[in-house]
């Protein structure tokens, strides 16, 4: 178990550091962020300082290097446009983020699973069909026209739901959310399921292909003969066995739109991190770019190793050893 | 602050709901953009200043056409070649209830070049040698050479007490604790892209705001924006998009406001002796640049024609641009006659300067700088292709955009131009004057264009402290300049801003800002 940690650990150092490599030399070649941001205005003896002032008159491997030795140090840098340390600036949104994507999972979850062992159980019902064509509609659809449809139909037309931006925070236990409120439900609603959508198409369509396969295996029909009831069958022979590939993508999904609901959250207003991270790029502030990339990196190592520690519960033959 | 949110909300949905003639006591405004800090010296950010004007004033204002008026100096004049003299409004309080004096005013001065930032507002106090406190209300500012356009540069000079010591930064002006200014509201809180809380001043020296509290809040998103209007979640919104404003415009329930604005999209050839990309003809590159021919520039200039950009390309949200600066600055030429369209002139003079069959060229603009950028670009390409010119436009993000034309990478360029200033020292300086890194001159010019006749007439301009005949000067340089197609003006962009019907009163303005305390609800 040890040397499984230590294993993943380095690999993970090592993915850290050549994202960095790359993030740093694609956001070095796009170009000088003093000429995206200087003021017309600005004279050319300004114009130098302020590159000099931010090292940008450095060769890159200086600048990497600059840049390498601040984050040994724990700094990973300031950002330029407000001057506000780049964790505490992510970190003062990512909450923001964070409620959104788990309401919108469970949403996925809480609806997708059910419907998708509905569809395989009995795939030839009316009921199966229309879920496999919602399902499709689910990935197809693009998330920003639907996000327009229901802030139309239920803020604008209707007026039962707020157009956007997060609601009221309370504190309970010491955690301060918008979710312990009425007003922060009314307004993470429809942000969440315009989220949660493509997710749950997922979630149906992968657990449906499990279920159909599952059913006519041989451990089903035992469970059958022995006089099992359906229920017992379903939730927990079938269920456990089909999770390994649900699980995976749930954590791959997981990490994306926590890193890149951009979309979601340009489209309703909400003060999330993936707005910061678009804002950033097109203003060119770079300590943002480099820095919020590699957490990011950071944050799907993380999520990995949750995954495969949830395999290994979940299958008894999946044994965490060094190299895994 | 999440109390006022809801509390302004369900006000607007009353609003929305019941009477359109019941009166709220908060204004919430729905912006494209906020500050990105609450020091008011940390970035020269339009988005910014408009912001932080709720809060802190200027020494000298402007006026909707961006012409200048008091502030918190009453009145200003030179006293010798490098010395002017502003005198102070007298009896302004700061919001922690101390008096404004003249010290305050050294002191920001003084500030603005130990606050280090990427867009620092050093340049609006370049031209600053030292700054001498005669008596409370006197301040006299000694320049580096002669600085006619001082009182211009001090209008985005934000005051706060000298009681706030150098050492104050981001985080204390962010937090609150340092954002105390004379302005005609106080804040209360601000979260980065987020919400800029509002409380009104009474004591303010202006009179007191129509508003109790103010909610700025940033919704970048054009249709996001448009929505929280539509749902009664704002009262205001700026920047309305030009497909939504058609429909605006035909409702009764929603009020829209136009302007001009400062931005105007204009044409940059590069004049150098070699172009940066080749200008082909046959697939040939030819010999020399044809773009230093004026006849090439003058056919360009014909082709294209205004009236189509404006009505049909723009959706009407624009004016035809006849030079760099709209109507009513200082320094705009009236000897300018409006830009004609003549295609088949166009065509001669081509022809004259050894083009028959037009040639090859790279065009290159911004995308999302500002509302038709592209669509312009696109349309413009389309004209000249008319004129037999085979033109490869190309529409990019402001972020590849500005660092290529840094390096002055491209051939001819599209991008939009603010005279922020309002006057004409600013924009020619910058744009049209030969570069000249010394006198600060020409750092905007990337088409290389070099005139020594302009830059005598600018340069006398930039020497001469009585204004009329500064004005003159100015006029004399913008007609030179523009007879000489240096640069090619297309359309003045315009400015919508939307409200419920019948619910404000406001005066557009050509700087774009929004001023809450310029605002007034319908009586």
């Amino acid at each position: 178990m040890l040397s499984y940690f230590i294993t993943r650990l380095a690999q993970a150092v090592v993915v850290v550091f050549a994202m960095s490599v790359i993030v740093f030399v694609g956001v070095f070649a796009i170009g000088n962020p003093i000429d995206v941001m200087i003021d017309p205005g600005a004279t050319q003896a300004i114009r130098e300082k302020l590159i000099a002032q931010y090292g940008l008159d450095q060769p890159l491997v200086v600048q990497y290097w600059t840049f390498l030795k601040n984050v040994a140090q724990g700094d990973l840098g300031t950002s330029m446009v407000y001057n506000i340390p780049v964790v505490d600036l992510v970190f003062s949104r990512f909450p923001a983020t964070l409620e959104l994507v788990l309401v919108s999972v469970l949403i996925a979850v809480g609806v997708g699973i059910p419907a998708g062992l509905w569809a395989g159980y009995r795939p030839d019902s009316i009921g199966a069909k229309m879920i496999m064509a919602l399902s499709v509609l689910g990935f197809s659809v693009p998330t920003f026209w639907i996000g327009m449809l229901l802030i139309m139909g239920f803020a604008v037309e209707l007026g039962w739901l707020p157009s956007g931006g997060r609601g009221d925070e309370a504190t309970v236990f010491g955690i301060t959310s918008s979710l312990f409120t009425p007003d922060g439900w009314s307004h993470v609603i429809m942000p969440a399921i315009n989220l949660s959508l493509f997710k749950m198409g997922l979630m149906i369509r992968l657990t449906r292909a499990g279920m159909v396969e599952a059913m006519g295996t041989d451990y089903v029909k035992f469970a059958r003969a022995q006089g099992l009831p359906e229920r017992q069958i379903v939730f927990r022979h079938i269920l456990r066995n089909i999770s390994i590939p649900i699980v995976t993508v749930l954590g791959l999904e997981l990490g994306s739109t926590l890193a890149f609901a951009v979309v979601t959250e340009s489209v309703f207003n909400w003060p999330g991190v993936g707005k910061l991270i678009i804002d950033s790029i097109l203003q060119l502030d770079r300590p943002v770019m480099v820095s919020y990339l590699i957490m990011v990196v950071i944050l799907f190592v993380l999520i990995n190793l949750v995954v495969d520690l949830v395999y290994a519960r979940l299958d008894p033959r999946v044994r965490l050893k060094g190299g895994a | 602050m999440s109390k006022l949110t809801l509390k302004s909300a369900v006000a607007a949905l009353a609003l929305m709901a019941a009477a359109p003639a019941v009166m709220a006591a908060d204004l919430v405004v729905g912006l494209r953009a906020g500050p990105d800090s609450i020091d008011p010296h940390w970035s020269t950010l339009g988005s910014q200043a408009e912001a932080l004007r709720h809060v802190f004033d200027t020494l000298v204002d402007v006026d909707e056409k961006l012409q200048l008026k008091p502030g918190l100096a009453v009145s200003w004049e030179p006293i010798d070649d490098t010395t002017w003299e502003f005198k102070m409004r007298e009896g302004v309080k700061f919001h922690d209830g101390t008096d404004f004096t003249a010290e305050d005013a050294k002191f920001s001065i003084e500030r603005i070049p130990q606050v280090t930032g990427p867009m620092p507002m050093t340049l609006y106090t370049k031209y600053v040698d030292s700054v001498e406190v005669v008596d409370d209300y006197t301040l006299r500012v000694k320049t580096k050479g002669m600085a006619p356009s001082l009182p211009n540069d001090f209008t985005r000079l934000f005051v706060v007490p000298s009681e706030t010591g150098m050492e104050a930064g981001n985080e204390e002006f962010n937090s609150g604790e340092k954002a105390i200014g004379t302005g005609p509201y106080t804040f209360v809180s601000w979260q980065p892209k987020g919400d800029l809380v509002l409380e009104r001043f009474d004591d303010y020296w202006g009179g007191k705001a129509a508003w109790e509290t103010v909610i700025r809040r940033e919704i970048p998103e054009d249709t996001s924006r448009v929505a929280a209007l539509r749902s009664g979640e704002v009262d205001l919104i700026n920047y309305v998009p030009a497909s939504d404003y058609l429909a605006m415009k035909n409702d009764d329930e929603i009020d829209t406001f136009v302007s001009d604005s400062v931005y105007i999209l204009n044409i940059a050839p590069s004049v150098k002796d070699e172009e940066p990309q080749p200008i082909k003809v046959n697939g040939e590159e030819v010999e020399g640049n044809p773009l230093q021919d004026l006849r090439v520039r003058k056919a360009l200039d014909l082709a294209i024609n205004r009236d189509v950009l404006v009505n049909v390309v723009l959706e009407g949200l624009g004016t035809p641009a006849n030079q760099l600066m709209p109507e009513g600055f200082f320094g705009y030429s009236p000897e300018l006659g409006k830009r004609e369209y003549d295609i088949e002139k166009a065509k001669e003079l081509l022809a004259e300067a050894g083009y028959p069959d037009g040639f090859e060229i790279d065009f290159t603009c911004t995308n999302n700088r500002v509302p038709g950028d592209a669509v312009v670009c696109e349309a413009l390409a389309q004209m000249w292709s008319r004129l037999g010119l085979k033109v490869n436009a190309q529409a990019l993000n402001g972020t590849v955009f500005f660092p290529a034309a840094a390096r002055e990478e491209y051939t001819m360029t599209m991008s939009a131009w603010g005279t922020l200033t309002g006057e004409a020292a600013y924009t020619y300086g910058a744009l049209v004057h030969t570069k000249d890194a010394e006198k600060g001159f020409g750092n905007f010019n990337r088409a290389g264009y070099s005139n020594p006749e302009f830059d005598r007439v600018f340069g006398e301009g930039a020497q001469t402290l009585d204004p009329e005949a500064r004005r003159k000067l100015y006029e004399e340089a913008s007609y030179i300049a523009m007879e000489d197609r240096a640069l090619i003006p297309t359309v003045i962009l315009q400015t919508v801003w939307a409200a419920d019907a019948d619910t404000i009163n406001m005066t557009p303005r050509v700087d774009q800002e929004t001023r809450a305390y310029a605002i007034t609800p319908v009586e």
